[in-house]
Formats: C-alpha cells, sequence, structure tokens
C-alpha cells in the first residue's frame, strides 16, 4: 500500500505554512507601509472642487495674503474658507459675468453655501490648532507647500502623526520671523542654525509632544 | 502575629467608626456582596462569541484600504460672515435666564456654530453666582430631543404656525363679545414680569377672563403661614451668609429652587472650619441633601416637625425671655433635651439665627418660623422678606377651575401649565375635567398626559429658543434671549398669550423688546441699555428691597391653636424627586441615570421606610407593596431608608409617567395618585400591604465602584480635628518609590482638590461632566451591571448605626496618580503620563483590554461596552461638544481634567504671548460646583489656589497607602456639633 502522503507532502506543508506566516505579516506590514507613503496619505490626490479656484492667480497675480480670505488662521483652531461674501467683495465688479463663477453666484443669491471639499483632512481625534503654530512662526508653506504655484489645491505634506511629531521634536528648522509666515518662496538669510535658535527663543517656543497636545 | 497585608485597610477597630456604603454591605463588611454585580463580566447579549467573531472578522476584512481613505468631508463656509463671526470652531457665551417657580437662575450658554454645548452659571446672576445645577446643566438634552412635540395640531388636524397663530386670534376675537366670560388660564407660577403684564392686558381687555395658577410643588402652605404671621404673604429669602446658627424645619433648601444654588455656596462658605463655623440642625423625616449636611439632625415624623418647633419656641420664651413666643410655645417632652439645646444656641446666636421652615410644612409651621426669627432679632438679617404673588397656586387652584368647568361655564380653557392632569392631585379627575371644555388650547414641550385633552395642542420653544424675562429670588430682572431658533415649530408661553391681545404673530423678541422699553431708565437709549443687559445677563438695579413687616403674634398663636389635622397612624410624606423634581425631567436621560444624591437609586423611585418601620410591617428591600390611602391605592417596591423616620413613608413624585417618550413611560410608580387636594403633603392612615413574592430590581449604585471598605471619608467634630491631625498624616505625604517622578521639574503641574466640607452631593459635578465631556447614558439594565459611564460619580458614605447615621459625600473622578496602576498594565500604551502629570487616555490607541480598568484602585475608568453613543438623530448630534472626541464600543474612558480646557486656555494665552493665569482653567465640574468645592490648578506655582488647598491641614490622598501619589487631594469634611448634644 501507498503511503497516505507522498514524498514532498512534508515540504508542501512547510511551504504552505511559511507562506501563510509571511502573506499575514506581508499584508499587515503593506496597510501600514500604505498609510504612509504618498499613495495611502492622500499627497497624489487631485481634488475636484465646485468652483476652479486658481490660487496661483489669486497669491501670484493679484498679491493677495492668505490671511484675507483664510481669517481664522491668527484667532482659532481652523483658518476658514471665506464666506461667499468675501468672494464677492471682488467678484461683483471682476470677471461679474464669467460662467466659471456661476456657483459662486448662485451661492451669493440664493443663500446656500458652496459645497468645498475638503483637501487637508485629519483624523477626527486630532485636534489641530492653526493659530498658535502661527503665533509662534510656522509658515503656511511649511505644511500646505508651494500655493503660490498651485493651480487647484493638493495636499503637499502627508499628515501623518511621523510628520507631525518630526516638527514638534525639532521645531527650529521650521520657523520663520512672524512677518514671513505668509510668504511664500521664502529662504532663511545666513545661518540657518543660528536664526532657527534664534526664532526659537523670541518666540518663545515650548512645542510638546504630551498626547494630549492633540487627542482628546 | 498576624502580619499586616500591602495595601490592606487597617482592621475595624473601631467598629461603628468605619463608614458603610449600604445597609447589606455594613452587615457583611468582608463579604461584600456586590463589588461586581450579576452580569458585570458577561460578553455583550445579542451576539454569541462565535457570531461576534465571526462579525469582527468580517469588520476587519472589510475595512481593508477603505479605512486608509475615508470619504472626503465637504466645508460649508458661511454665505455672508455673521455679525459676531469670531474664528470658526471658537465657542461663544451668551448669558440668558430660566425660571424656577417664581424666581429664576442666571445662566451663561456655551454655543459652538449656532448651537447651544454647554451650560454654565453666570457670576453676575445673585441667584448663581457662577454655579450651575444638574437641572439647568440637564435643560441641554431637553432641547435637542427629537421626540418634542413639533408644530400645532387643532382637532387632529395639522396646523402651520402662521394658520395656527391665524386660528388662536380667531379663538381670541370669539370671545371678545361676552368679555371672556368662558374664557380660562391655566398657568404654571412664574416671576417674568413680561407675562405678568400680559395677563394684564388680557384681563384688561377680557374683564371676565380668569387666571389660574397651579404647580403641583405649591408653596401654598408658606403663602398662608406668612399671610397668617405678616398680614400679607410674603416670600421668605435666606441669607445664609450672615447665619450662623440655622435651623432648617424640613426644609431641603439645597435641593430645590432657583435659589438652592447660592443657598450652597452661602452655606459652603460659612462652614469653613474655625471660630466662626457655623452650625445647621435639621428636623425632617426623609434624609435630604439638607439634612445630610447638618451638624445635628432629628429625625421625625413630618407631622412632629411642628411640635418640635413649638417645643423651641417655648424655650425661647421661657429661658431666652422672648415673650413674643410664649403663645406659640409648648412642650414636646419626647424632644425636650434637643429641642432646648436648639433654642439655646439660636437664642445664643441672636440676630445670626435662623429658622427656615420647608414648603411642605403646614402653615402654622411657616407662620412659627417667622415669628421665631422676629423674636431672635434675625427678620431683616438672616431672612429677608419681600411680597409674594397673593394667589393660590396649589389644589386650591385648581378646585376653582373644576368648579367652573363643572358648572359649564368654560368654553376655551387655555393650559400653560407643566402637564396638570399628571400633576393634579389624583382625587381631582383633571383628565375627566378637561374633556367636558370645548377648546383645551394646551402648550406642550412633549407627549405627556394632558396632550390627549388637548384640541388645540401647540408645541413650546425650549427656553434656550425663546425671548423673555425673569426675576431672580431678590427682584432682579434677567432678560432671556434665545441661544437657537426654534428647532421645530413652536411657541412661547409669551407667544401664545400674546396672540390674545393681538400680538401673538410679532414674535418673542417684539413683546419683551415693548415691555422694557417703556419700563427701562428714562434718558438712557434704550438700545446701549439693552445690549448691555443681555450681554451681562442681569438688569442692573432691579432688585426689591427687602421689606420689614411686623409679626402679628396673636394670629400665629391663632393659627397654632386652630391646629393642623391629626396624622393617624403610618404617615404618608410626598417629597419632590431630587432628580426627576416633579415629574418635568422624567424624559430626560441623564437626570433618569442621575444617582439620587441620598438612596444612589437609578431609573427608578420607591417608597422610602426606616429599617424599624421595615421589621415592624415583616417588609424587606425591594419587596413590592400596595400602598393605600384613603380608598386610592398604588404600587411600590419598598426601600429601607438609613436615618429615616419610624412610621412614616416618604413617597417621591415625578416618576409612574404613563405617556411620556422612551425614557420616562412606566419608569418607578407615581405617587401621586395617592395625593389628596386636602392633605397635599402629608397625611396619615397609609396603609401597606405586600404584593407577590418577587422582589423588585433596581439599579442603585451605591455598591459600585466600591473601593473595600477602607475608610476613605474620615471626618472630624471641629474641636476633633487637631487630634484627627495624626490620623491625616497617614494619609498623606511621601510615599517611598523605586521609579523616577514623573513631572518634578515641570513649570506645570496639574492638580486637584476637593473640599468635602463644602459638597452637599448634589451631583451637580456628574451632569455638567456628562455635558462637558459627550458622556453616553446607558440605561437601566447596564446600570445594574455596574456600567454607568459617569465620569465623576459622588459616593455617598453613611456612618454610625442605620437609624441615624452620618453622611459623607465624596466625588470621585480620576484622580490622576503619579504612579499610576492603570499605565503599566495597558499593552499598547493607550494610557501614559503627559510633561504635565496627566493621566492620559488616548482612545485612537485603545484596543479595549480593560486591564487598566482592573488595576485601577480607584474604579474610576469606563468601559464602553456597547456602541452607547448609536446612530443619533440630526438633533442630538448637535449636542456634542466638538472639542472632544466621541468613543465608541470598545473603548475605555475617564476623567482627563478637562484637558480640551487646558489645551484652549494654553493656546490662547501663548497666542497673546502671556503665561496662564491661576484660575484661569476651570475644570467642567468646578465650574458648576454651586459649593465651590473643587479647585483646580497648577502645583508647581507655589502662590496658586490649588497649592494653598493642597497645603491645608485637613487634606488626604485617597488611598495613600497604596503608593499611588494621587494629584486629588481631599479635604476631610469637619463637623460643628452642639457640645450640649454629644
Amino acid at each position: 500500500m501507498s503511503a497516505l502522503f507522498g514524498r514532498q507532502a512534508n515540504t508542501t506543508i512547510r511551504m504552505v505554512l511559511a507562506a501563510a506566516g509571511l502573506g499575514a505579516v506581508g499584508i499587515l506590514s503593506a496597510l501600514l507601509i500604505f498609510a504612509r507613503v504618498p499613495a495611502g496619505t492622500r499627497q497624489l490626490d487631485e481634488v475636484v472642487q465646485p468652483v476652479q479656484f486658481d490660487h496661483r492667480h489669486h497669491v501670484v497675480d493679484d498679491a493677495i495674503d492668505c490671511r484675507y480670505c483664510h481669517q481664522g488662521v491668527e484667532k482659532g483652531a481652523s483658518a476658514g474658507i471665506p464666506s461667499t461674501a468675501l468672494c464677492m467683495n471682488c467678484h461683483a465688479q471682476v470677471w461679474s459675468k464669467s460662467p466659471r463663477l456661476e456657483p459662486v453666484r448662485q451661492s451669493y443669491f440664493t443663500g446656500k453655501p458652496i459645497p468645498w471639499v475638503r483637501v487637508h483632512q485629519v483624523p477626527d481625534f486630532v485636534y489641530f490648532n492653526h493659530s498658535i503654530h502661527v503665533a509662534k512662526g510656522v509658515g503656511c508653506e511649511t505644511c500646505h507647500g508651494r500655493v503660490d504655484q498651485m493651480p487647484g489645491i493638493w495636499q503637499v505634506a502627508p499628515l501623518t502623526m511621523g510628520w507631525c511629531l518630526d516638527c514638534h521634536r525639532n521645531p527650529g528648522p521650521s520657523l520663520r520671523p512672524r512677518d514671513a509666515v505668509t510668504k511664500m518662496g521664502w529662504k532663511p538669510e545666513g545661518d540657518p542654525a543660528a536664526l532657527a535658535a534664534q526664532l526659537m527663543k523670541a518666540h518663545d517656543v515650548k512645542t510638546r509632544t504630551s498626547c494630549t497636545t492633540c487627542h482628546r | 502575629m498576624k502580619l499586616p497585608i500591602l495595601g490592606q485597610a487597617p482592621q475595624a477597630a473601631e467598629g461603628d467608626r468605619l463608614p458603610w456604603r449600604s445597609i447589606a454591605g455594613r452587615e457583611d463588611r468582608r463579604g461584600h456582596p456586590s463589588e461586581f454585580p450579576a452580569g458585570a463580566a458577561e460578553a455583550p447579549e445579542g451576539f454569541s462569541r462565535r457570531g461576534f467573531l465571526q462579525i469582527l472578522g468580517a469588520s476587519v476584512a472589510l475595512a481593508g484600504l477603505e479605512a486608509c481613505k475615508p470619504p472626503r468631508d465637504t466645508i460649508h463656509p458661511y454665505v455672508r460672515n455673521p455679525e459676531k463671526a469670531v474664528a470658526p470652531g471658537a465657542a461663544l457665551h451668551y448669558a440668558t435666564a430660566v425660571g424656577w417657580g417664581t424666581a429664576a437662575v442666571g445662566l451663561l450658554v456655551t454655543v459652538h456654530e449656532g448651537r447651544p454645548t454647554k451650560v454654565e452659571g453666570n457670576p453676575d446672576h445673585p441667584a448663581s453666582l457662577g454655579g450651575s445645577g444638574a437641572f439647568e446643566q440637564a435643560l441641554l438634552l431637553d432641547l435637542y430631543d427629537p421626540r418634542r412635540l413639533r408644530g400645532f395640531v387643532r382637532k387632529g388636524q395639522p396646523l402651520s404656525q402662521r394658520a395656527a397663530l391665524r386660528a388662536l386670534a380667531q379663538l381670541a376675537e370669539s370671545h371678545r363679545d361676552d368679555g371672556g366670560k368662558h374664557l380660562r388660564f391655566l398657568t404654571g407660577e412664574s416671576g417674568s414680569p413680561l407675562l405678568a403684564d400680559l395677563r394684564r392686558r388680557i384681563e384688561g381687555r377680557y374683564p371676565g377672563a380668569r387666571f389660574h395658577v397651579y404647580e403641583s410643588l405649591s408653596a401654598d402652605e408658606a403663602r398662608e403661614g406668612t399671610r397668617a404671621a405678616f398680614g400679607r404673604p410674603m416670600e421668605a429669602r435666606l441669607r445664609l451668609d450672615r447665619a450662623r446658627v440655622v435651623l432648617a424645619l424640613d426644609d431641603d433648601f439645597l435641593s430645590f429652587g432657583a435659589e438652592r444654588l447660592r443657598l450652597a455656596r452661602e452655606l459652603a462658605a460659612s462652614r469653613t472650619p474655625g471660630p466662626g463655623m457655623s452650625r445647621l440642625y435639621a428636623a425632617e423625616a426623609h434624609l435630604s441633601a439638607t439634612g445630610s449636611l447638618a451638624d445635628h439632625r432629628f429625625r421625625m415624623r413630618p407631622s412632629q416637625v411642628l411640635a418640635f418647633a413649638r417645643a423651641v419656641a417655648r424655650r425661647l420664651a421661657e429661658k431666652h425671655g422672648m415673650g413674643a413666643l410664649a403663645a406659640a410655645g409648648q412642650a414636646f417632652p419626647e424632644r425636650e433635651r434637643e429641642a432646648s439645646a436648639v433654642a439655646d444656641d439660636l437664642a445664643r446666636a441672636g440676630a445670626a439665627a435662623l429658622v427656615t421652615a420647608g414648603s411642605r410644612q403646614p402653615a402654622a409651621v411657616h407662620a412659627l418660623a417667622a415669628a421665631i426669627n422676629a423674636a431672635l432679632g434675625a427678620a431683616g438679617k438672616t431672612v429677608e422678606y419681600r411680597p409674594a404673588a397673593d394667589e393660590p397656586s396649589g389644589p386650591a387652584s385648581l378646585r376653582a377651575l373644576a368648579a367652573a368647568i363643572g358648572a359649564g361655564q368654560v368654553d376655551t380653557l387655555v393650559i400653560t401649565a407643566r402637564n396638570p392632569v399628571y400633576g393634579a392631585p389624583a382625587d381631582m379627575d383633571l383628565d375627566a375635567l378637561l374633556a367636558r371644555v370645548p377648546n383645551v388650547v394646551y402648550l406642550a414641550s412633549r407627549p405627556d398626559e394632558t396632550t390627549g385633552r388637548a384640541s388645540f395642542l401647540v408645541a413650546a420653544s425650549h427656553a434656550f429658543e425663546s425671548w423673555g424675562d425673569a426675576r431672580a429670588a431678590d427682584g432682579t430682572v434677567s432678560l432671556c434671549q434665545p441661544l437657537i431658533e426654534p428647532l421645530f415649530e413652536s411657541l412661547s408661553e409669551p407667544e401664545l398669550l400674546g396672540s390674545f391681545v393681538d400680538a401673538g404673530d410679532r414674535g418673542g423678541h417684539f413683546l419683551v423688546q415693548e415691555l422694557w422699553r417703556a419700563r427701562g431708565p428714562a434718558g438712557a437709549p434704550f438700545e446701549q441699555s439693552w445690549q448691555r443687559w443681555l450681554a451681562k445677563g442681569v438688569v442692573e438695579g432691579t432688585a426689591v428691597a427687602p421689606e420689614a413687616p411686623a409679626v402679628r403674634a396673636g394670629e400665629v398663636a391663632a393659627l397654632l391653636r386652630a391646629g393642623t389635622p391629626g396624622r393617624e397612624g403610618l404617615e404618608a410624606s410626598f417629597v419632590p424627586d431630587p432628580t426627576l423634581v416633579d415629574g418635568r425631567f422624567a424624559e430626560n436621560a441623564w437626570m433618569q441615570e442621575l444617582p439620587d444624591p441620598i438612596t444612589k437609586m437609578t431609573w427608578d423611585n420607591a417608597a422610602l421606610v426606616s429599617a424599624a418601620t421595615a421589621r415592624r410591617l415583616g417588609l424587606e428591600n425591594g419587596r413590592r407593596v400596595e400602598l393605600r390611602l384613603r380608598g386610592r391605592k398604588v404600587e411600590a417596591p419598598i426601600w429601607i431608608a438609613p436615618g429615616h423616620a419610624d412610621d412614616a413613608v416618604t413617597l417621591p413624585l415625578g416618576y409612574g409617567r404613563t405617556v411620556a417618550g422612551p425614557t420616562g413611560t412606566n419608569v418607578g410608580f407615581d405617587a401621586g395618585r395617592l395625593r389628596g387636594s386636602d392633605a397635599f403633603w402629608l397625611d396619615g392612615g397609609l396603609a401597606l400591604a405586600p404584593v407577590g413574592k418577587r422582589k423588585h430590581a433596581f439599579a442603585c449604585t451605591q455598591e459600585h465602584f466600591s473601593m473595600e471598605g477602607r475608610d476613605l471619608a474620615p471626618s472630624f467634630t471641629l474641636a476633633g480635628l487637631a487630634q484627627g491631625q495624626h490620623e491625616l498624616e497617614k494619609l498623606r505625604g511621601p510615599v517611598a518609590s523605586l521609579q523616577a517622578p514623573v513631572d518634578a521639574d515641570s513649570p506645570i503641574r496639574w492638580g486637584m482638590a476637593i473640599d468635602l466640607n463644602k459638597c452637599t452631593g448634589c451631583s451637580a459635578c456628574t451632569i455638567a461632566c456628562q455635558a462637558e465631556n459627550n458622556i453616553p447614558v446607558v440605561g437601566k439594565e447596564q446600570v445594574a451591571r455596574s456600567r454607568e459611564m459617569h465620569w465623576i460619580r459622588v459616593d455617598r458614605y453613611f456612618e454610625g448605626p442605620v437609624e441615624d447615621p452620618q453622611v459623607v459625600t465624596q466625588p470621585v473622578a480620576c484622580v490622576h496618580c503619579e504612579k499610576a496602576p492603570c499605565e503599566y498594565v495597558c499593552p499598547v500604551n493607550a494610557t501614559v503620563h503627559s510633561d504635565e502629570g496627566l493621566n492620559e487616555m488616548i482612545y485612537n490607541r485603545c484596543v479595549g483590554t480593560r486591564y487598566c480598568s482592573n488595576n485601577c484602585p480607584y474604579k474610576v475608568r469606563r468601559f464602553n461596552f456597547f456602541e452607547y453613543q448609536k446612530p443619533k438623530a440630526p438633533t442630538e448630534k448637535m449636542l456634542m461638544n466638538p472639542d472632544v472626541t466621541v468613543r465608541h464600543r470598545g473603548v475605555m474612558e475617564k476623567c482627563t481634567y478637562c484637558v480640551q480646557r487646558i489645551e484652549l486656555h494654553r493656546v490662547a494665552a501663548r497666542v497673546a504671548g502671556r503665561e496662564l493665569r491661576d484660575g484661569e482653567i476651570q475644570t467642567a465640574c468646578q465650574q458648576a460646583c454651586p459649593a465651590q468645592a473643587i479647585q483646580f490648578g497648577n502645583l508647581a506655582d507655589g502662590k496658586s489656589a490649588i497649592s494653598a488647598w493642597h497645603a491645608d491641614p485637613r487634606r488626604y490622598d485617597l488611598l495613600h497607602e497604596v503608593g499611588t501619589k494621587p494629584r486629588t487631594a481631599y479635604l476631610a469634611r469637619v463637623r460643628n456639633p452642639n457640645p450640649e448634644l454629644a
């Protein structure tokens, strides 16, 4: 009578077990890696907005400061999206007949808000506050990138916890003088390390890494 | 020799000194019957273990990559920025006020993006002084109740708001011809000048119309008592800040009424240990919050309170030469010793003494209290008198209405009183009477016993949705402003009454502005004053000066001679429930789940009896009985209440609602069904007969989260405090540890302290915390399994004999141990220490092993056994505090020292370029506490208030011997007993 299991059986079962083990580890690792690469953090996502708002044009051609529209950035947790009325401050006169601005006019006259799609989205258990970062001299560009070169906004930074902590553990290199916070393409003059140390002191920067700094 | 076991409490050599939580626990100290109630460890039902694992597996598989990329939110900015636009996400605070009977409490309401999310007291308001109570906090939950009435229904036909107002105007017009002879109004008590003005205008336009006022907690007896004493009804306003010796005659002034917050503040302040410490005596039947704080509590049947007061009066007249009381005095041999000691103490205090009578006591007690205060020279000092409304608000008022309906004189009855069919005395069948009225217009906020009888049902706007005004007990006027547009189509009381004077469509804002434009100070521009009144929450200069009415000793004596009806046999004593009051909070899940401050019962009420009476009647705890009183009967469970008077049964009102929502229907029994209109509060001749064999299942939290019989709430007498120091010394100070200190060098080290001498056990902290931190309610069945979610619980310890125990209440939340046992056992680092000494709980890391909870000696961690925050109605979502994560199933949670408030203020201070100021950050419990028993701050700052509290000689640490180094310190309770009664 032939053996119930062939000669290869032991090898096969070892292979299968190894594959299962490696597969489990592999899937988990893949998930963890995916959450950290640009494809997973949404840095590559293209976001279609209800109005084709062009930051490039508004920042460079019109030289409008970030804070003209994002008025909450120095006062509160959220930088805020401008009200339709603020758009209409200019667009009542400029491009007032443009079909591209039809949704803005519609919102203004019907009273229904424009449903902008959120680009920078942190999980609900993360409490980020813009005002403290701006007050301590973190530039808009540091997290949001060269907005002046973006036809439509996309997410530049990964917004992962590791990325947050990198800066919270060593905030110096991300600081600028307060008057340069909204500048695009700002570069430190002279020795960056010396400037970092000086700004840390001048702005009284005390970053914290305790969990409840962000999670409550 | 017996070796000590580490962490074990010293053996209870003191016998009765060791505190106890329940009668069962007292009898079986070692056994501790229910540290883990039945079912506490059971897996969630509704799932088999296998089914649970299947679902778990499936959800992991489905989670997949989708979980890495949640759907994108949309952002809806304003179309036009509102007038007061601040940064999105930042909260605004608006002042308003809510009425409680004729008086009001001023509030500050926190509003996030147009939704009220939290209620605080208004520090500028004389009745709040910054504190708020559980009732005020719980109003928010009512606002967002998705089962509130919406819109208008007339004879079964829904109406639009405009059509409803038109129909009301037509109805009003139809009564013009005969001068309103067939028009009646049934309202609740109110001190609102606007409502009074509308009533005056209605009475002017319809000379024949009549108003009836009804409250099931009517203070008619107080009104009649002061009428006898002074010749006209007066409102007594207590001034505990000036009182040194207080005798409360069945007066639970700390639990009910608009003044309870101020009184708690003043009483707590007067009890600072030292030579000036006040002394509180209480004479009462059931252990009330006020009685639990008393230095001497005399338990007696409610009908004996008058006799006790007369014995005090007799002693004052005979021994202390107060001749005016001679006719009022009468001997009470059983209580002679106590009455004499109290009288001597009152006489010694003179103008700093105070005798106060509870509104449940007959008029004679109120008259006598007024006479004693006058004789002591305390009238005008510790008690102020102001004129009270001169009309009945109790059964007499309903009787007049019933007579009119019976005589067929009522065609239209407009009801704005709170659920009168439920609140009316049982011998007055209002339900049947209303059926005989052709038009019943009823303003109601949710379906109740009365709505079925309304031919025209009008949804009521919530207090936070309406314009109005209110008066504090000292007369100070507050404007009530809406915090939000009405969520559903509805009318406020002024708007409904306004439609009878052609102003229904004008809206509440117009009505209240019109009144105050006329009454405001002449000369000043109205708009400016108006804005200032709204911002501050009070109209300055509107307080009414107290009067000094003379006591008519002859009338008081005559009233006492007339006597009160004898109370034979077992006495029935009706009390407002400490959480549901008169049933107004029956549909409020926060209040249903809030443990009663003394019995610690949730989702239920019971007939309270003393242990001796239960023994005499052969009843044990939980036995169901049929209560019979003058032919009326109701079935109720028995609860043996420590400290209850013998031969009396206390029956809490407000439960047993037959028509309410899913929360309040058929919870508890309706004691009101025994209540007669001639014996509204107290009656004799109650009979009890056991029903069936099954015991009632209570959901009582008194044995939950027990810390194993240690002496955790030591209390001392004022004289014994110095000797007690060595005892306290053992409960504080450094402990040896192998570990490095956590935050020794940090410039900020957060700490808390709770002064048990100030704590009244009112549980305002529990509800404030619930509102601030998005804490769910779990329901009776879950509470019975010790799964209630309150982050701060109020432990209540009894000490001494069951018949007459002393009480210490002790709020316990996470004490933020420096050597936190929970942190060592968490396998995923979900609970860790911050650099400022907070024991942090990170929900997004928690995997729900519950190891931390098992290792917590203070039992302060709460686990989401179910998805308690189940998908909510859109309005319920609006209640959530956006600064706190909403936790889902399988996550541990606990007190965070309100870290969201810490960070909010830190960011604001740092942006402004300054350091945090002491007292700037208040935790939710601290801010609410009317007695200011909770302090919070930076221990690293030697000059901070919290550092002073931690250095107090009464300070001790909970479970000090365990070596956890808690950051919350406790200050021991101190009593000030009368040496003559020792």
